[in-house]
């Protein structure tokens, strides 16, 4: 008996299973973390006294790393495997793991283990429960590695609807000023909208194609645009054409040819809109600026981290995988949709950050504007915009993090720094710091030797291979005001400082010293010598 | 058997019912009635396309959206919830224009 369920957990784990791997470890790990948080309440604190490796603090993050840990190993033997025998496929061809899977899985999961590290010693979040503060990111980390490999509208649904469910729970994780469920409330309704409209989009798309899995509907989309003129053609070419028609092809009775070319349109600009209101969520909150002027967004820094990195990564990487499946052939009609979308989200960002004075949100408006950038790619859409993409989203990532690392730092347990005016200063109290986050923050305005100016330059050159010229030039010019945006963070670190020299050095635990290492590294590494990245970058696209 | 073009229209006009509740609203009730409004919409699209076609998939799709709809519905009550008691209690002066959202 024993023997027979062995055989078959073996024979699943050698097919399905093997796809679904990664997930399942972050799953079960995730559940660990909340059973050993539940035990923890129950058995007090006494019995292990003061002794620090028994404290919350730290065991509940070192499970969630192991978890991780043991994710990324399975995906680094499943990297090998797909070497080998090419892609594997499972569950009736609606997960895949392919080249760009273990890219971006391998990306969520460091960006997961980034915020689980910066966490250790965040203010806002030592005090609630942590168990399932850890346990959701781990669940919103295998719901996105889940979206990036699903190729199935049905799951991709389901995956997203999942990453945004445990967004929406970590949105409201008690923050600072004790705010964060009004954030939580502005974060799900934007969120929740993306979600219903990209929802929408899957069942025009389904209705045009009769099929769910997104290379079958692409292959419909493609034939669709020929029946459309067939229609056309027997319309106007009399009743017996009409009637071979529909002997032919039953189904062409139910569609018109003007429906046939305007659904598909309508589906894309859908899901694009859908999938940008996801990951631009978060600033979507005008309020915020009238609620005391100056506070935080009252959602913790690591979560606002989450939120504007891992999350929109995900979103950007479902976004770029259905637009080049699900969309592929019809590229010349979408890409001035795809096009206007960036150029917005660009404009939107870079001007609304110049008038905050809170660093947390001049960051997160100008990650509207890096996804616009990344979003630009899709526009050139040939090989050197893909390479251009992914190396964007993954030297985006340190950047951002380790100007949150840097924040979350300075804040220490003085609870409502966070400001520009709190950053001055800094080069007095921690050159350390300051220099740190003036290499984070020229990485992120473009300065030539940095990361951040090789993502921007191979978009760039890719536009301009490609003859989208103003385009190209429009890149250019507002790279200059994303510069002067973030400059003004770099010069108020660097400026000095009288009032405040006696005040006390940040001091970095060993967790953000790990991150801002990691960060620090690949932002110049990235820059200075970006072969090893832009290979990395390479490989998403199985090139 | 109604022909397609119906439904469609149903769930079009649906679609724009719930598309403008969330846009032009101030009430976080009401706006939340208006996006399970527009996923209503596309559980009517699913069932006629699934007539249409004689499969499966979109029946189950229309199932797994009503599933979706009713969890997504918990969670932002729950968070309105939390939100509502926050405001009325402690901190009413903060939230002058989200706590007037409130009523109806």
């Amino acid at each position: 008996m024993l023997n027979h369920i062995l055989s078959v957990f073996r024979t699943y784990m050698h097919g399905d299973g093997a796809v679904l791997l990664p997930e399942m470890q972050l799953f079960l790990f995730a559940i660990g973390t909340l059973a050993m948080d539940a035990w923890a309440a129950n058995t007090s604190n006494e019995k292990h006294g003061s002794n620090p490796i028994f404290q919350q603090k730290y065991w509940n993050p070192a499970v969630a790393l192991a978890g991780i840990a043991f994710s990324a190993f399975t995906l680094w033997m499943l990297r090998a495997r797909i070497l080998q025998s090419g892609d594997l496929a499972g569950f009736h061809l609606t997960l895949v793991v392919d080249s760009y899977f273990v890219f971006f899985s391998a990306l969520l999961l460091v960006a997961t283990a980034l915020a689980i590290l910066l966490s250790v010693n965040c203010a806002g979040i030592s005090v609630v429960r942590q168990g399932r503060y850890y346990a959701l990111l781990l669940f919103a980390c295998m719901s996105m590695m889940l979206m990036v490999s699903a190729v199935d509208l049905l799951v991709i649904f389901l995956a997203v609807e999942a990453a945004s469910i445990s967004a929406y729970f970590l949105a409201a994780t008690p923050g600072l000023s004790n705010r964060s469920p009004s954030a939580a409330v502005r974060f799900l309704f934007s969120s929740a909208l993306g979600s219903a409209l990209v929802a929408f989009a899957f069942s025009l798309l389904y209705g045009l194609s009769g099929a769910t899995n997104i290379s079958q509907v692409a292959g419909a989309l493609a034939r669709r645009h020929n029946v459309a003129k067939v229609i056309t053609l027997s319309h106007q070419s009399g009743s017996q054409m009409l009637q071979l028609l529909l002997s032919r092809l039953p189904e062409a009775v139910h569609w018109h040819s003007f429906t046939l070319e305007a659904l598909p349109i309508a589906a894309f600009t859908l899901v694009s809109v859908g999938m940008i209101l996801k990951f631009a969520a978060p600033p979507f909150q005008p309020e915020f600026n009238r609620v005391n002027g100056e506070t935080d967004f009252g959602i913790p820094s690591p979560v606002i981290l989450y939120l504007a990195g891992a999350y929109a990564i995900a979103a950007v990487a479902l976004l770029l995988r259905s637009l080049f499946t699900i969309f592929a052939d019809s590229q010349n009609i979408w890409w001035y949709i795809i096009a206007a979308l960036a150029i917005g989200g660009i404009s939107y960002g870079v001007l609304a950050s110049l008038r905050q004075t809170n660093l947390e949100r001049i960051i997160v408006y100008l990650s509207i504007a890096n996804m616009g950038y990344v979003l630009l790619g899709v526009v050139a859409a040939n090989e050197g915009a893909a390479t251009a993409m992914t190396y964007y989203l993954l030297t985006y990532l340190f950047m951002v993090t380790g100007v949150f690392g840097i924040l979350i730092a300075v804040r220490g347990r003085n609870t409502c720094a966070g400001g520009l005016n709190d950053l001055s200063g800094l080069r007095q109290r921690s050159p350390v710091t300051a220099l740190l986050l003036i290499i984070f923050v020229l990485s992120l305005a473009g300065a030539p030797p940095t990361a951040g100016f090789f993502g921007r330059y191979f978009i760039f050159r890719s536009l301009l291979e490609t003859g989208h010229r103003y385009i190209a030039w429009f890149v250019a010019l507002s790279s200059l005001l994303v510069a002067y945006s973030y400059l003004r963070v770099a010069v108020y670190a660097w400026r000095g400082d009288k009032s405040e020299t006696e005040s006390a050095a940040e001091s970095f635990g060993i967790p953000e010293a790990i991150v801002l290492g990691v960060c620090v590294f690949v932002s110049l590494a990235a820059g200075l010598y970006s072969e090893p990245f832009t290979r990395m970058a390479r490989y998403a696209f199985g090139q | 058997m109604l022909p397609l073009t119906h439904y469609l229209s149903l769930s079009f006009a649906l679609f724009f019912i719930g598309l403008m509740g969330v846009l032009t609203r101030r009430n976080l009730i009401i706006k939340l009635f208006s996006i399970e409004i527009i996923l209503n919409a596309t559980s009517i699209n699913f069932m006629a396309f699934a007539r249409l076609y004689g499969d499966a998939p979109g029946q189950v799709f229309a199932v797994l959206v009503v599933a979706m709809l009713a969890i997504e519905l918990l969670v932002a009550l729950a968070t309105i919830a939390a939100t509502c008691s926050r405001w009325k209690s402690a901190t009413p002066d903060d939230e002058p224009d989200l706590s007037a959202q409130l009523d109806y």
